[in-house]
């Protein structure tokens, strides 16, 4: 097992198919690419809006017991 | 009122009567098919040999738009009038009523389709050995059409903008039905023999017809509960 | 409805959670094999594979669209098997599984017309020949588009699952269907210019970077499918304790909201 180009180059252009195979691969790697990156930037954003639910429930929460108590005194 | 003691035979007979009420809707996908194919020669040439050439593919791609164009309907008004609940209660076999309808919706399109298709096909120059393989594999064919189009209008019954999703589901599921079609025409024309393909069309249609029924009532099933 | 809705209830409770759970663990070895198996393929593949006697470098191109066209196929049946499942036995974690495999699938249908067609240029002349796998390609993107269009056409994700499983179910009947009529279609018309029966022979240098990148598709596949569903998982589990308490462990850096 051997490289079968010399140069960078010659690899770029695999004597005149270049274009062809070099548009496969990046046109190919990008719709790869892109079916991983979104689910992992989608898990990130949801996890993300629910912490931030789940803690604006939380504080709301304790303010409503904290308040609950002194609140029914007043009146 | 209606819905009760109704199997096949009483789904077909009431389906073809709403037809009968609504004869100018109901007469509408066969207008198109040959409207549209009066606009083929227009917008080819009007070179007889040319025309041949083309006419049984044209012919039966304008007999599955029709079809399709009509398949949109085919439980809409059961769905809007609640009728169609009510054939999901009863306790029979859903299977049968539903066979019915489409044996009734196929009485009132595919079969004109394939009646009036020899006008066409003069209008087309297919030269005549085509015509009678032509109205036999529509007969079979547009069958087939309506076995397949009424799953997918089952499933987009609900919807109100089902007809272009419904087009996008049924016609790759149509597209054996058309190859073998055009193929029992374009085999008699060049002198081959026409009766294989036809054999494949009805086989198609005999496995169309004890499957599909299944796929229907199941999305009957599940988009009536919605 | 009621009753229905308390019976998936019963099935969610378990399988959701430990999907997650256990596929978190996979995932790191997940990443460096997919990521590793590429990498290795695809350098193999296109700088020492041996050139093809006949078609040159364009050749090469091989190494993407042969895999990708497999786990496209594949990626179908195993969409309607996740569906089929989800009918029979009303499990939501199948449906979740279904779902996410209707984008991935149409992608890579995608990656296998698009390699294709590049292909042929350089070796055939032409980006487009209505070739009997070429058409069986383009009607499998058809089907996975129709599953993808269904999926989202209704309000409720329940309906939306169930209509989607029976079309992509009705889908699998058809392929076997699809593909031999197109076959006979094309044997019927074959062009006598063009002869596509002829495979470039397959020297053992050049079928071992394939076998890796096969290898790589299906581990890319699995990759995915996983990384879609975990999305799906905490989409739907969103009101449920344990995603929750993951979510407030894993971000803490939103407290000042």
């Amino acid at each position: 097992m051997s490289p079968q180009f010399d140069s960078l180059k010659q690899l770029w252009d695999m004597a005149g198919h270049g274009p062809y195979v070099w548009t496969v691969v990046l046109v190919s790697l990008a719709v790869l690419g892109w079916l991983l990156i979104r689910p992992v930037q989608q898990h990130r954003d949801n996890l993300q809006s629910i912490a931030r639910q789940s803690q604006r429930q939380q504080l709301q929460q304790a303010a409503s017991t904290s308040s609950a108590e002194p609140s029914e005194e007043d009146k | 009122m209606i819905a009760e003691s109704q199997g096949f035979a009483g789904y077909l007979r009431r389906d073809l009567l709403l037809a009968y009420r609504r004869r100018g809707e109901v007469a509408s996908p066969l207008i198109f098919f040959v409207l549209v194919s009066t606009l083929i020669p227009l917008g080819i040439s009007p070179d007889s040999a040319r025309l041949a050439e083309l006419a049984p593919g044209i012919i039966w791609v304008m007999a599955l738009l029709a079809t399709l164009l009509s398949t949109e309907t085919l439980f809409a008004s059961d769905y809007q009038d609640g009728s169609l609940e009510q054939l999901l209660i009863s306790p029979q076999l859903l299977a049968l009523p539903v066979l019915g309808k489409i044996l009734a919706h196929w009485l009132v399109t595919g079969l004109p389709l394939t009646l009036v298709s020899p006008l066409i096909g003069l209008m087309l120059s297919l030269p005549a050995a085509g015509l009678l393989p032509m109205m036999a594999s529509l007969a079979l064919g547009t069958a087939c059409l309506s076995l397949i189009g009424a799953v997918g209008a089952a499933l987009t019954v609900s919807l109100r903008k089902g007809g272009l999703l419904l087009s996008v589901l049924v016609i790759p599921l149509y597209m054996p039905v058309i190859i073998f079609g055009s193929a029992a025409v374009q085999s008699a024309i060049d002198g081959l023999n026409w009766l294989g393909p036809l054999a494949v069309l009805a086989a198609m249609l005999s496995a169309a017809v004890a499957l599909c029924p299944l796929a229907i009532a199941g999305a009957l099933r599940l988009v009536s509960n919605n | 409805m009621a009753a229905g809705r308390n019976w998936n209830w019963f099935h969610r409770m378990g399988s959701p959670r430990w999907f997650y759970e256990t596929t978190g663990r996979w995932l790191p070895w997940l990443w460096v094999l997919t990521l590793g198996l590429m990498l290795t393929g695809l350098i193999w593949g296109l700088a020492y594979a041996p050139q093809d006697a006949k078609q040159g470098n364009s050749f090469r191109i091989i190494y993407l669209h042969v895999p990708a066209s497999f786990l496209a196929l594949a990626g179908y049946y195993l969409m309607a098997i996740a569906g089929a499942i989800g009918l029979i036995w009303k499990m939501k974690l199948s449906y979740m599984v279904m779902k996410s495999a209707a984008p991935i699938g149409a992608a890579l249908t995608f990656i296998a017309l698009f390699t294709g067609a590049v292909w042929g240029k350089p070796t055939w002349g032409t980006y487009w020949v209505w070739d009997a796998r070429i058409t069986s390609m383009l009607i499998l993107l058809f089907l996975y588009l129709g599953v993808l269009a269904l999926q989202y056409a209704f309000h409720s994700q329940e309906t939306g699952n169930k209509a989607s499983a029976i079309l992509a179910l009705v889908g699998t009947v058809n392929i076997p269907i699809i593909y031999k009529s197109v076959d006979w279609w094309y044997t019927l018309h074959q062009p006598a210019t063009i002869k596509f029966t002829s495979a470039p022979s397959m020297h053992m240098d050049m079928f071992q970077p394939l076998l890796v990148m096969i290898i790589a598709m299906y581990s890319f596949y699995g990759l995915a499918l996983i990384l879609y569903t975990r999305v799906e998982i905490l989409r739907r589990e969103r009101k449920s304790s344990w995603v929750r308490e993951l979510a407030l462990r894993t971000q803490p850096a939103q407290v000042d909201q």
